[in-house]
């Protein structure tokens, strides 16, 4: 079996089962961990209180500007660049096309992903320079971290590397990251993804039941 | 150490100046001008002209006339000689050479190591900081840095990927390589221009240069004529910062260039430009190289600066004087020194 | 691994609920929270970034109670074990300089509820017996007197005595199916006893009959604060028991901050019942008399003042626009500090921090912010510090920072504003 239909076969098929098997397995038991149902009488929603804490902590309080607006627009800058390339490259979305379904939006013109994917690499670097330059994120970062800020960044660096297409090694090799980025997440805090809605939701729910409106 | 980088520098400076004739050659013209061609070009050549009076035609111009150097290809020529000069230079000097400066740069930055060693801290480390630079200006650097580096690299592998990596490796690993290089490299490119502007803001204040400067370069940096004296920033850093943004906006206005050509229209800006990027770049990761170095195993202390923010006192008393005078109001060369060499030590 | 250790794992693990295991997974190291904490602020030392004070509970979690915890340890990659030399190092963060005012979860992006988090880290701490001098004293005292400052019913009296002779309306202990109950923190017993007689006059004037019980007056639960959650139950058993079996409608909590959260929110679920009676805080119930135009507004004081934002009362108790529409109605010249309302900046004493004698030095360092806050607001005059434990922090504070502002409570602004002679109540 050559390497790239190696790594966009059955390695391609083991990683998309470890990946969502892992990730559900992983949401799951935190739920599953359950806690006390709450008896005190309550004067708000919880639910409204769960939806509210999500979707406030989208964004930033004024006063806190000053020290979050690295994180705030390197946050957001790699996060929309990155779901951006995922979802509209003119190469993943052929890759979809083939395999699973047939993607109903347009692919992205080449100078929309160079922008993409220019903003999505400079939040990126900007993310993880100041992991290692700032003694606060010194101190509570671990390798995690930066296992999950480097694998990020070569499955994001090797597909750009890949953008003429011209030869299939360099496709296969951001396949090869593609997978391994898969299996890494459901067990590094990548999953931050997934679990930030109960993160945010728990404490909005909370505050709900408690009638504040923040 | 300095002077590795004063003879490396001048040498860089040589070249550039070089160049600078280069750049006013004339550019190969559209060689393929398929519309053009179909008229005047080979699409009459079985009229009744000579084989002379074709491949004359074909070359088009004359090589002495300084008009057509300067205005450029003319419309339906199908060979520049400009090109064939741009080919020669690139060919023969730039790749023949460029990969030496680093190489050699390297090669010096190792004798120096290992036979003086890392420049330590004298009085030793007295356990005390000195916030040296702000969070702003670390992520900034580190932006700038990883920028650099890819760009580097990438820059280096389209640059020398037919000389080194062809004759090692064969062509499809330099044809693989130069492909994922250039992407590479077009897409940080524009991130390049952002961290440009970035540094130059962070970094302008205590940048200037100052009288102390001229007795630190004649010094060599203390290298001859014992200590120093020096501000925040020293000649050897502020010369750095000079050379990142100065080099880096001619780096960045030639790299549009070759990366959006349509923005110019103008072969001859594109030759001009590749020569301009490259010895620019040359100049940029040699230079690099030595700064690196003293940021990290060259110089005790250092490294620091840049990841905590943070130096310690005895190490801005030896290197800065006028700026450890500056911020703690104190004088750099009273007796405490040996106090707290004592104190270090037990 | 030691005994001590062993114990306090064990609680971790115990409180690690779905809702502090979301918190230990969705934290991604950002940092942000350093920049909301006042010990953070106040030193610039790493070490008090709110997450880092979670450190050890968030290592057992990994170890023994995430999902793929016992996967990852079979392949050697969960975290090391808590062992006891940790706990110890981590216990000046856990208690000194964690006032758990939870400022830190409104800059959290994933909404980490760090304060929250603390008082369940605290549990395994207590468990263990790992707990700071000063807050063990109290709890001693607590098991003695039911107050931690060691108040008797005789001393309670006294002071009673003492109001209604200065207001001239009686205050009766005991009384058998009163509208409302009191309850007060030893703080304002002992320091700011004139409480006791703008109560009176309130309830005198809203037309309403209150009481206080003779073996349930405290409200303060050092419970909570030093994280156990039996000491809890125990302390807030005597004040349900007292108010149940005086039938009483309600029970107020007092301008106290955590005493709040423990009766209102924590009270039933310690209890594992709803009680018999509902809890308001006093704040709440003035805003709703004077919407009910039982406590009328009079003449208003003409002092520039602001006001403290207790963070138990204000950011995580929900009582924002309260005092502000009581302040405004009861003083012609309120100005807001800089940073007021949900951001305010604790006094730095609470989470059991001004109890703690060892936190001296970083709660009067954090209290600079305040001062800063105060000093922001021209020819200030009085500051309003609805939080008797806050009253008592910013007394110190203020002497150490050599300020010289009056510090008044908000029943007190309300029952020295009322309007003088207010129509006969009754309807309503």
């Amino acid at each position: 079996m050559s390497y790239i239909a190696f790594v966009e076969g059955p390695l391609f098929l083991i990683a998309a089962t470890v990946f969502v098997l892992g990730a559900l397995w992983r949401v799951i038991g935190i739920i599953r961990i359950g806690r006390k149902k709450d008896i005190s009488p309550p004067k708000g929603s919880e639910a409204v209180g769960f939806i509210r804490g999500n979707l406030r902590h989208f964004l930033p309080r004024g006063i806190f500007a000053r020290r979050t607006w690295v994180h705030i627009v390197g946050g957001y800058g790699f996060h929309l660049g990155l779901f951006v390339l995922v979802l509209f490259a003119a190469p993943h979305i052929v890759f979809i096309d083939e395999r699973l379904f047939s993607v109903p939006w347009p692919a992205l013109p080449r100078w929309g992903f160079i922008i993409a994917a220019d903003i999505a690499f400079a939040g990126l670097i900007m993310l993880w320079v100041r992991r290692i330059s700032d003694p606060v994120m010194r101190l509570i970062s671990d390798w995690d971290d930066h296992i999950g800020s480097w694998l990020t960044f070569l499955v994001m660096f090797t597909g750009c590397l890949a953008l003429q297409e011209s030869h299939v090694f360099l496709r296969a090799t951001h396949m090869l990251f593609v997978d391994i980025w898969l299996i890494y997440f459901p067990f590094s805090r990548l999953m931050h993804a997934f679990t930030f809605f109960l993160s945010r939701g728990n404490t909005g729910a909370t505050y709900g039941r408690k009638g504040m409106s923040l | 150490m300095r002077v590795a980088i004063s003879v490396v520098l001048i040498a860089i400076l040589l070249v550039l100046a070089g160049s600078v004739t280069a750049q006013s050659v004339r550019p190969p013209g559209d060689a393929v001008n398929l519309e053009d061609s179909n008229t005047l070009g080979p699409s009459n050549a079985l009229g009744n002209l000579s084989d002379s009076d074709i491949w004359r035609d074909f070359r088009g111009g004359d090589p002495m006339n300084i008009d057509d150097i300067i205005r450029g290809p003319i419309e339906g020529q199908m060979m520049t000689r400009s090109g064939q000069l741009w080919r020669e230079i690139r060919e023969n000097y730039i790749r023949k050479y460029a990969g030496w400066f680093p190489v050699g740069v390297i090669g010096i930055l190792a004798l120096v190591y290992l036979l003086m060693g890392p420049a330590r801290i004298k009085s030793g480390f007295s356990g005390k900081t000195l916030p040296r630079f702000n969070l702003n200006q670390r992520v900034a650097h580190w932006f700038m840095a990883s920028i650099f580096i890819i760009l580097g690299l990438s820059g280096l592998i389209i640059l020398l990927g037919r000389p080194v990596i062809l004759p090692i490796f064969g062509p499809t690993v330099n044809s693989i390589m130069t492909s994922a290089a250039m992407q590479g490299h077009n897409l940080f490119g524009p991130l390049f221009v952002v961290a440009l502007l970035w540094m130059f803001i962070k970094f302008i204040k205590g940048n200037f240069f100052q009288i102390v400067d001229l007795k630190w370069m004649i010094k060599l940096g203390g290298l001859i004529g014992g200590h120093v004296s020096s501000h925040q920033f020293n000649f050897g850093e502020k010369t750095w910062f000079w050379m990142v943004i100065l080099v880096g906006i001619v780096m960045s206005a030639t790299g549009i260039a070759l990366e959006f050509p349509w923005l110019f229209d103008d072969l001859r800006v594109l030759q001009a430009s590749t020569v301009l990027h490259a010895v620019g770049a040359i100049l940029l990761i040699s230079v690099s190289i030595g700064h690196i170095y003293i940021g990290t195993i060259g110089m005790e202390g250092s490294l620091d600066s840049m990841l905590k923010g943070e130096v310690d006192e005895n190490w801005a008393k030896e290197h800065h004087d006028l700026w450890y005078e500056k911020v703690t109001g104190k004088s750099a060369t009273d007796d405490s020194t040996e106090v707290t060499k004592e104190e270090s030590g037990s | 691994m030691s005994e001590k250790s062993d114990i306090a794992v064990a609680k971790f693990l115990e409180h690690t609920d779905s809702e502090a295991a979301s918190f230990f997974e969705a934290c991604v190291h950002c940092g942000e929270c350093a920049d909301a904490c006042q010990f953070y602020l106040t030193s610039g030392d790493p070490k008090y970034t709110p997450i880092n004070k979670l450190r050890p509970m968030e290592r057992a979690y990994k170890r023994d109670k995430a999902p793929f915890s016992s996967l990852k340890k079979a392949i050697g990659l969960a975290p090391s074990p808590v062992t006891e030399e940790e706990l110890y190092e981590w216990e000046p963060l856990v208690y000194d300089s964690c006032n758990m005012c939870g400022r830190c979860t409104l800059v959290c992006p994933m909404g980490i509820d760090i304060a929250g988090t603390i008082r369940k880290m605290r549990e395994g701490y207590a468990a263990a017996g790992i707990v700071p001098e000063g807050l063990q004293r109290s709890a001693e005292f607590v098991k003695k007197t039911s107050s931690p400052m060691g108040v008797t019913i005789k001393a309670l009296k006294a002071q009673i005595k003492h109001q209604e002779k200065a207001t001239g309306i009686e205050i009766e202990i005991d009384k058998q199916g009163a509208d409302y109950m009191a309850i007060f923190s030893s703080m304002e017993i002992m320091g700011y006893p004139e409480v006791l007689g703008a109560y009176a006059k309130l309830f005198k004037c809203a037309g309403l009959t209150w009481t206080i019980s003779s073996v349930a007056y405290e409200a303060t639960n050092v419970g909570v604060q030093i994280g156990s959650g039996p000491m809890a139950k125990e302390i807030l058993q005597r004040v349900v028991d007292a108010a149940e079996v005086l039938e009483v409608k309600h029970v107020i909590s007092p301008e106290c901050g955590h005493a709040y959260g423990a009766i209102r929110w924590a009270g039933p679920n310690m209890m594992g019942r709803q009680f018999k009676f509902e809890v308001v805080h006093i704040i709440e119930l003035l805003d709703q008399l004077r919407r009910e135009g039982k406590i009328p507004a009079g003449k208003k004081d003409s002092r520039r003042m602001t006001l403290h934002d207790p963070c138990q009362i204000v950011r995580r108790g929900g009582l924002l626009k309260e005092p502000r529409k009581l302040l405004d109605e009861s003083c012609s010249d309120f100005v807001e500090m800089k940073g007021a309302g949900i951001t305010n900046f604790c006094c730095g004493g609470g989470g059991g921090v001004s109890a703690n004698p060892r936190a001296e030095e970083v709660k009067t360092a954090a209290f600079s912010l305040k001062v800063d806050q105060l000093n922001g607001v021209e020819n200030l005059e009085a500051v309003v510090v609805p939080c008797g434990n806050c009253r008592a922090v910013f007394e110190d504070g203020l002497d150490a920072y050599d300020m010289n502002l009056e510090i008044i409570g908000l029943s007190e602004l309300i029952a020295d504003t009322l309007e003088e002679d207010p129509a006969p109540q009754g309807t309503g």
